[in-house]
Formats: structure tokens, C-alpha cells, sequence
């Protein structure tokens, strides 16, 4: 039987502005969770808050997120004290698939870097290499810099005002790849909306299988409510397309099923 | 060991906690989290004739206590149910009621003869008259008490299976539509759908969901649905199942003093998935500090001043 989970937060970690991560005592989340997954998490308002799982540490029982303050939901989990406990659902959907992975581009924008971070580290224990692209308002938001590093063959940063890595979006950043780092690689994009529709299409120009992560507003995240619902392809004669939960059969989909 | 156990009309039930419609798919995805054979019942996500992808855009919006939703009828379509859904349904060792929506008089029709045949493995069809996410059918039928006597009269010599009717709140009189539902041959009522609500977007100075409008519903209800529960219990005969806002097993004594035979759970499952099992067995135990021999017993036991 799956469970809700009471769990502990064990430490704070501040990341960069507004962003931070936080580490909650869990076993079973620990050793089940996979890249891309994501859990729910109780605050102070009706609903749970969604979070991409960020790391995991099956053996001291841990994992955490990385979360960005954005309004009252994130601001309440923002202000709990290391020993608070929350409420918790997960691992929830559907992450990403690693079958016949050669090599990854994983391009991330915003929070997606914590989902993909995750992601980086299950391809370094599979002995899977991988690329990073990711981009950040500026120098001064920037996170995460030099475990990406650690975990990447080759990390290409971008910022909109220029103080880190290209001028400009994630888009500009990769134009800097070389044919060969394209060769055989499947793309992981985790970002805002915008971003990942253009990153798919430059995946599609090139001819590279693209993974995307949608985020779409959710109320019980594990597939009974269907308000999270995303347009997927379908193969249906008189229908155009489906409405596919992002809470369980997502977040993370095929991009060439998508429907922007 | 206490006596859980309710009836309505000609169906007894294990306990009186049932899954509402809507807040519990077909089952699928709390059979992971709790054993559904502990619950009263399961009442499948409103129905269709053919398959419906729903309202587009963003569906949820957060409230005080409460939430919205337009997800406006997602659902497989009867064929689809009857294949893949209903078989699993039935495997669940739980009572099985089927919420039952249609655009018009003639869809209603087609499913409750098709639900409500004999040997369907149903034990009850709801007909929703209720929805308000849709434009044709459910609330615009529910909305007055000839809409819902002419549809349930129109439906009632089509199955012999218990019919529950469904009714919606945004309505002047409930005891009128519930009335309507007990004259034309419903078996039960069921209080209430959700209420019609919007939520606004401050930034955007749009509204947060795409269709504008959607339904209310959590603890911010409850008072609501009380006393629409009560106000019906005072002037028709026919059982009641009380919806709305439950979240713990005193709401349930709380809907069945006021005249609930039986209850139903909706968004306390999108919070807590085994919200349904805790509520059961903390009605085991408040029957037993009270030493009721039936939890039926308290079925309209609420004393007016
Ligand atoms: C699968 C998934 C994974 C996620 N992973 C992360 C993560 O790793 N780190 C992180 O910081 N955030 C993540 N998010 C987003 C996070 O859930 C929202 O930021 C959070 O729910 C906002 O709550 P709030 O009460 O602070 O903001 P609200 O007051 O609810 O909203 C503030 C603003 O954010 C927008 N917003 C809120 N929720 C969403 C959403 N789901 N999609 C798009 N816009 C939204 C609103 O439109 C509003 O403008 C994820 C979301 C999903 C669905
Ligand atoms: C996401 C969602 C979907 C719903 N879908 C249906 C439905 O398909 N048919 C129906 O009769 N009621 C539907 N309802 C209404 C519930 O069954 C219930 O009447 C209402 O939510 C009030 O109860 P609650 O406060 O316990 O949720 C839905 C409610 C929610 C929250
Ligand atoms: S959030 Fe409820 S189905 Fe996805």
C-alpha cells in the first residue's frame, strides 16, 4: 500500500535568491523516487504545493527539493524551521525514461535545474554522459553551478543580463554545441512553458528525442481530480488530441506528443 | 463490535462512507492507498454517452478552505467504462454506483437503460443533474423542480436499480428540486454538487480558470450543505445522502444528525487519499465512546431549538 507520509525537514540550505533547498526525512521516498518524479507537499493554504525531487539519499533515508518563492504556498514552506513536519505524498508520476539513452542534453530553465540535477545523477551512476545547459536571470540567481559541473562532460551556462556564461536564453546557449555533442543525444528539458516548446523544436530540427517536464496546476497529484490535464497527440481518428493527467501519466512526456 | 452499517432504500451499505463522484476516478488510484472493500461504496466520475476531453485550460483554482473546479465532465464514455472501468470497479469488494451526466433527456436515457439493466454488476446509478461546468444538461436540467421531475420521470420505468438524484445547490429552493426528485420516483437524494464560484487573478485581472466559472467545493460548503440537508430531511421521505465538506469522521455525525442516511467524500480524498479509511475508523471509535449499538441510530437525531 502507497502512503502519506508525515515527514521531517531535516536541514535549509540557501541556494541562491528566493531559491532553497530543502532536505525532509523520508525512507520510502528515498529509495523509490526516480528522476523526474515529483512529490506533493502540505502547506498553510487547502492544497498541497508540487516540487520536482531534487536529490535522494537512500541510505541516510533522505531527499529534497529545491524551491523557489513564487507566492503564499511557497512563501509558508519557505518560512518552515528544520523539525517542522509536512505532510507528503509521493514519489508521484511518471519521470524520465532512461531506456536506450546514449548520451543527455539537459537543458534546464528556472527550477527545472532540480529535476534535472537529479536526472544528471542517475546518468553519472549509469555511466551515462551528459551535457548541461542551463540558464539563469544573472550571475546573482545562479545555483548549482559547479555540481552540474561535476556531474556534466561539458556545462554551458547562460544569463539574460550576460554576467554568467552567453548573453542571452538557453537557446543561445545551444548554438555552442558541436555536432558531436549531438550525436546519439536524447534532450531533458525542465523549464518555463516557452522554453521548452522552442527547445523542442530545436530538439526536432535536429533530429534528437526530446523528454519535456510539464508543470500544470494540481490539486491531489496522484490522478483522481483531473483538473492537471495536458494536450497530448492522439491517434484516435476524430480527435485531434487527448487530455492526459501531468500528475500521472507526466510530468515528464515525449515532446513530440505534446501539444503546445 | 459496532454496527456501521446503513441502508438506503433497498440498499444496505457496510458503513456509511461512500467516495463521491468526481473526487475518486474509478477507484484505480486510492485501491493503492487504502483496501476498498473497508469502504461503504465507490460512485464512478460522471458519465457520458461518448467520451468527453473536458474544459480546456487551467481546471483548479485554491480558495479559502475550499477549491474550484471546471473539469467540466472528463470522462471515457459509457463504452469505455463498461469495458475497461466498470469490471475493475467491481473487483474493488465495494458497493458500486455509477454518476450518470447527459447533455439531454434522450442521453440520459440511453445510459440508464444501458447501465440499468439487470445484469449490470451496478448497485445504484446517480443521475447528475448537478454539474455546473457544462453548458447543456446536468445543471440546466437540476436548475428547477419540473427540469429534474420531467428527466427522473423520463428515466424511473427504464431500471428497476435504486436511482439517486443528484442535485445542485444553486438553486432558490432545495427542498422544492428534492421534492420533484422524491415525486417522479428517485429513490434518494443526494446533497449537494458543487456551488458556482469564481476566482480572480489579480495580475492578470483575468479569471484563474479558463471557463471562467467553476465548482465549490471542500469545508468552506459544509455550512451549505448542512442545512440543505436538513431543510430537505424536514419535508421529503426519501433517504438523503449528505455531500460536502467532510472532512473528518464528526462531519459525518454532523450530516447524519442533521438527516443524512448515508455520506459521501469528495475533495477530503484529494488531500488525503486515505481520508475515507481514517473517517471509518474514527467513526468505530465515536460509536463505541458513545455506546451506540447502530451508527444509523443518529439519522436525523438533531434537535431544533
Ligand atoms: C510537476 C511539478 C514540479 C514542480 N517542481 C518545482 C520545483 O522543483 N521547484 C519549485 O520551486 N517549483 C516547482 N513547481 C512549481 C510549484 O509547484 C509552484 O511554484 C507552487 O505550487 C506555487 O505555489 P504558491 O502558493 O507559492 O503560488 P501561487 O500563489 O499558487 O501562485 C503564484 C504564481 O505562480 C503561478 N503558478 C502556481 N502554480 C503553478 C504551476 N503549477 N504551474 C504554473 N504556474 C504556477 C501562478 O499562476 C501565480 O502567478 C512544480 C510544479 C509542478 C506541477
Ligand atoms: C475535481 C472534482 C470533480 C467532480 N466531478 C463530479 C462529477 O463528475 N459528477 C458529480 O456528480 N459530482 C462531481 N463533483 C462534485 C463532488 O462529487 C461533490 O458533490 C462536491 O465536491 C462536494 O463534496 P466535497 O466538498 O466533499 O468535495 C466533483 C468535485 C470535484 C472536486
Ligand atoms: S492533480 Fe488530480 S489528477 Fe492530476
Amino acid at each position: 500500500m502507497l502512503k502519506e507520509y508525515e515527514a521531517a525537514l531535516v536541514e535549509k540550505k540557501l541556494l541562491g535568491i528566493g531559491n532553497v533547498l530543502l532536505t525532509f526525512a523520508c525512507e520510502d521516498i528515498a529509495k523509490m523516487a526516480e528522476p523526474g518524479q515529483f512529490v506533493n507537499v502540505s502547506c498553510s493554504l487547502f492544497l498541497k504545493r508540487p516540487f520536482g525531487i531534487c536529490t535522494v539519499d537512500p541510505i541516510g533515508n533522505t531527499f529534497s527539493i529545491g524551491v523557489k518563492e513564487v507566492g503564499a504556498g511557497t512563501k509558508d514552506i519557505l518560512t518552515a524551521s528544520v523539525g517542522d513536519v509536512f505532510s507528503i505524498l509521493g514519489p508521484l508520476g511518471h519521470g524520465f525514461s532512461f531506456d536506450g539513452v546514449k548520451k543527455i542534453i539537459a537543458v534546464g530553465g528556472g527550477t527545472g535545474i532540480y529535476p534535472l540535477y537529479f536526472a544528471l545523477d542517475k546518468a553519472k551512476r549509469k555511466g551515462i554522459p551528459a551535457i548541461c545547459v542551463n540558464g539563469f536571470r544573472s550571475w546573482q540567481d545562479a545555483f548549482f553551478l559547479s555540481e552540474c559541473e561535476e556531474l556534466s562532460e561539458k556545462t554551458i551556462f547562460a544569463s539574460d543580463a550576460g554576467d554568467l556564461g552567453v548573453k542571452g536564453t538557453v537557446m543561445d546557449a545551444l548554438k555552442l554545441l558541436q555536432p558531436e555533442d549531438l550525436t546519439d543525444a536524447t534532450v531533458f528539458v525542465v523549464g518555463p512553458e516557452i522554453m521548452m516548446k522552442k527547445v523542442s523544436a530545436w530538439a526536432h530540427v535536429h533530429q534528437l528525442s526530446c523528454q519535456v517536464s510539464l508543470e500544470k496546476r494540481m490539486a491531489c497529484g496522484f490522478g483522481i481530480c483531473l483538473v492537471c490535464v495536458c494536450k497530448i497527440k492522439s491517434d484516435a481518428d476524430n480527435m485531434p488530441f487527448h487530455h492526459v493527467r501531468c500528475c500521472k501519466e507526466g510530468p515528464v512526456f515525449q515532446a513530440s506528443e505534446v501539444i503546445w | 463490535m459496532v454496527d456501521l452499517s446503513v441502508r438506503v432504500g433497498s440498499v444496505d451499505f457496510a458503513n456509511p462512507v461512500i467516495l463521491a463522484s468526481g473526487a475518486c476516478g474509478f477507484g484505480r488510484e486510492l485501491s493503492e492507498y487504502v483496501d476498498m472493500s473497508t469502504i461503504g461504496g465507490i460512485c464512478s466520475k460522471g458519465l457520458t454517452l461518448l467520451p468527453r476531453e473536458g474544459n480546456p485550460g487551467c481546471r483548479v483554482a485554491e480558495t479559502a478552505s475550499g477549491m474550484l473546479n471546471s473539469v467540466g465532465l472528463q470522462n471515457p464514455g459509457l463504452e469505455a467504462f463498461l469495458q475497461n472501468e466498470l469490471p475493475f470497479m467491481t473487483g474493488l469488494g465495494t458497493r458500486i454506483i455509477v454518476n450518470v451526466a447527459g447533455h439531454s433527456t434522450n442521453d440520459y436515457q440511453k445510459m440508464v437503460e444501458r447501465l440499468g439493466a439487470p445484469g449490470t454488476p451496478v448497485d445504484v446509478l446517480e443521475l447528475n443533474l448537478s454539474c455546473p461546468n457544462v453548458t447543456e444538461g446536468c445543471m440546466t436540467i437540476g436548475a428547477t423542480a419540473d427540469g429534474v421531475y420531467n428527466l427522473v420521470n423520463a428515466v424511473r420505468s427504464l431500471t428497476d436499480k435504486p436511482l439517486w438524484v443528484k442535485l445542485t445547490p444553486n438553486v432558490t429552493s432545495i427542498s422544492e428540486t428534492a421534492h420533484a426528485a422524491q415525486d417522479a420516483g428517485g429513490d434518494a437524494v443526494v446533497l449537494i454538487n458543487t456551488l458556482l464560484g469564481l476566482a480572480i487573478d489579480v495580475k492578470t485581472r483575468r479569471p484563474v480558470l479558463q471557463n471562467n466559472t467553476g465548482g465549490l467545493s471542500g469545508p468552506a460548503i459544509k455550512p451549505v450543505a448542512l442545512r440543505m440537508v436538513q431543510e430537505c430531511y424536514r419535508l421529503i421521505s426519501i433517504p438523503i445522502i449528505g455531500v460536502g465538506g467532510i472532512m473528518n469522521a464528526a462531519d459525518v455525525i454532523e450530516f447524519m444528525l442533521a438527516g443524512a442516511s448515508a455520506v459521501e467524500i469528495g475533495t477530503a480524498s484529494l488531500l488525503h487519499p486515505a481520508a475515507c479509511a481514517k473517517i471509518i475508523k474514527d467513526l468505530t471509535a465515536y460509536a463505541e465512546d458513545n455506546c451506540l449499538e447502530a451508527l444509523s441510530s443518529l439519522t436525523g437525531e438533531l434537535k431544533l431549538w
